[in-house]
């Protein structure tokens, strides 16, 4: 860091002075930095890919289910460490004892290339996908730490780390360095997320240790096929915005709760505990049993949706993935990782071509959110931005009235007693009315949410 | 609608348990602090620090400023973002030092 005041004196020939080994410097291994480095090695840059962790992933959480469509096209994805495709998606409500659930298994997700949906675990995936720009030409040093960036004026001319003589410079730097963004929010690239748009998630990966088969047998599988279970409700993360999902792996299975910082500080409710209740949920806790931890972990996510993507172009920068807030969550679609990877594509075909012309203002790199805003990406961030709030509003109804009334509903509708069903019936429908305040109240309701899904 | 009368136990881990589970490498010192004790001390009755922890890292003490147990820290940063003071220090704990997550 002592070397950022000198080297901030102003040369007035302004040619920077780069040590000429690098083209670009990447910030972070994740899916974003290596889909950014493997972009620009392959059009025949010289890329530093810098990771914090002991190696590519050693540092990285998430929930478990990463789609694919980007990262086939940008490397030999036969060659990826993949646990299972997703064959049936369930999104279920949770009531303090009563489970509501839609499951889908859509026949064509068992075919070649699995709707691009798989679950991995990161440690290995982010290994191999950092590997893959080593293979395309990028040069990745681990267990070293950007602690700032270095300028020259106004521009961003390198990074400094902590290794000795650590100050690398280099004309383009990508910060792909995850939510917790010390360095862009340091260099005043970005502001520090607000607590109500970050998410505080906890995970288990569990084992069965008493005999095998036991994932096949509980999530009725075969072969390499996997589920991705969503739930929501007060089942899940109790008085929280969030949820909790199961995933399955090859050998283990993604146990995990996620829901907002707010309401964690506010409602003293922990995420350790929250996992715990979730675990031992009716419905849930047949499928967790006799399991042993095989690791515990926590993240942040930003949810902040479209309204929080800061600046993504700088003179002489550019931020990708998490640390540009690029996470869909409207509650059925829940992503991050793909928006991530493709972050990362857009921004390293901006600096390659950037490269290539030998410019290296910022209207070259504005080609990147230009894409990005093109993209499925940004499209699908606009497409739900008015969400948060919404469900903020209406989070009573949302996670705790509706999920039990739908629950007591069903109770009713199938009762069997001497009864006629029509009665059961109109008991059913009165449930649900009276939690959504009458027709009119599910009219409003729909209306509300009809773009969740249509 | 009654309990289910037999609902398996699921035996959850201890934090302890847990904590040991994931591969830690000490730096040697705290890559956390808080800026201003006095702030934490003085102004916060909350801790919400201690409450959105998920790794018990922070803890609540007679003096109103959190013990730090920098050791069990998971990386996550909730403790960054849920200070409403903003006074948590939080620095990469350096050259590949801290946790090491196997699976994630």
């Amino acid at each position: 860091m002592t070397g950022t005041e000198t080297e901030t004196q102003t040369q007035d020939t302004h040619e920077p002075n780069y040590d000429e080994a690098f083209d670009v410097i990447v910030v972070g291994a994740g899916l974003a930095g290596s889909a950014a480095a493997v972009t620009m090695a392959k059009r025949g840059l010289e890329v530093l890919l810098i990771e914090r962790g002991s190696s590519p992933g050693a540092k990285n959480v998430f929930g478990g289910v990463l789609y694919t469509p980007t990262i086939r096209e940008l490397v030999d994805f036969e060659s990826a460490p993949l646990e299972r495709y997703v064959a049936e998606k369930r999104f279920s409500m949770l009531s303090h004892d009563d489970e509501t659930a839609l499951s889908l298994r859509p026949g064509e997700w068992n075919h070649d290339p699995h709707n691009d949906s798989y679950t991995v675990l990161r440690g290995e995936f982010d290994e191999w996908f950092a590997q893959q720009a080593v293979e395309a030409g990028a040069t990745l040093v681990t267990e070293t730490t950007v602690t700032g960036l270095v300028r020259d004026g106004p521009q961003i001319v390198g990074v400094e780390t902590d290794r000795p003589d650590g100050t690398i410079r280099a004309p383009y730097v990508v910060l792909a360095e995850g939510g917790n963004s010390l360095v862009s929010e340091g260099a005043d690239l970005k502001d520090t997320e607000s607590r109500e748009n970050v998410a505080v998630a906890v995970k288990e990966v569990l084992e069965f240790p008493e005999r095998d088969g036991v994932i096949e047998d509980r999530f009725r599988l075969v072969g390499d096929a996997g589920v991705a279970y969503q739930y929501f409700g007060e089942g899940a993360v109790g008085d929280a915005f969030g949820g909790g999902f199961i995933y399955t792996n090859a050998d283990t299975i993604s146990v995990g709760a996620a829901y907002r910082l707010e309401d964690a500080a506010t409602q003293k409710q922990s995420p350790e505990e929250t996992l715990n209740l979730f675990k031992t949920h009716p419905a849930v806790a047949p499928l967790v049993r006799d399991a042993r931890t095989v690791e515990y972990s926590a993240k942040t996510i930003p949810e902040g949706g479209a309204e929080s993507i800061p600046d993504l172009v700088h003179d002489g920068a550019v931020i990708v993935g998490d640390a540009a807030g690029l996470v869909l969550n409207n509650g059925v679609h829940l992503e991050g990782t793909n928006m991530a990877v493709e972050s990362g594509y857009h921004a390293g075909r901006a600096i390659a071509t950037a490269t290539e012309r030998g410019r290296r203002d910022a209207d070259v790199l504005g080609a990147y959110p230009a894409d990005l805003e093109q993209s499925f990406v940004v499209q699908n961030l606009q497409r739900y931005a008015w969400m948060q709030e919404a469900v903020e509003a209406d989070r009573d109804l949302l996670f705790e009235a509706l999920p039990r009334a739908f629950a007591d509903a069903s109770t009713e509708y199938f009762r069997m007693d001497r009864q006629p069903k029509e009665s059961h019936a109109e008991n059913a429908k009165r449930t649900v009315l009276d939690a959504l305040g009458g027709w009119t109240g599910a009219a409003k309701l729909a209306l509300r949410y009809r773009k969740v899904v249509t | 609608m009654s309990v289910q009368p037999d609902i398996p136990t699921v035996t959850n881990d201890s934090m302890e348990d847990r904590l040991y589970t994931v591969k830690y490498d000490d730096p040697g010192e705290s890559h956390l602090d808080v800026k201003v004790s006095d702030v934490c001390a003085s102004s916060c009755d909350t801790n919400d620090c201690a409450s959105v922890c998920p790794a018990n890292v922070w803890r609540e003490t007679e003096d109103g400023v959190p013990q730090i147990a920098y050791e069990n820290c998971l990386e996550c940063s909730s403790c960054r973002f849920a200070c409403p003071y903003d006074n948590v220090v939080w620095e990469y704990p350096e050259t590949g030092a801290g946790v090491t997550f196997k699976h994630g």
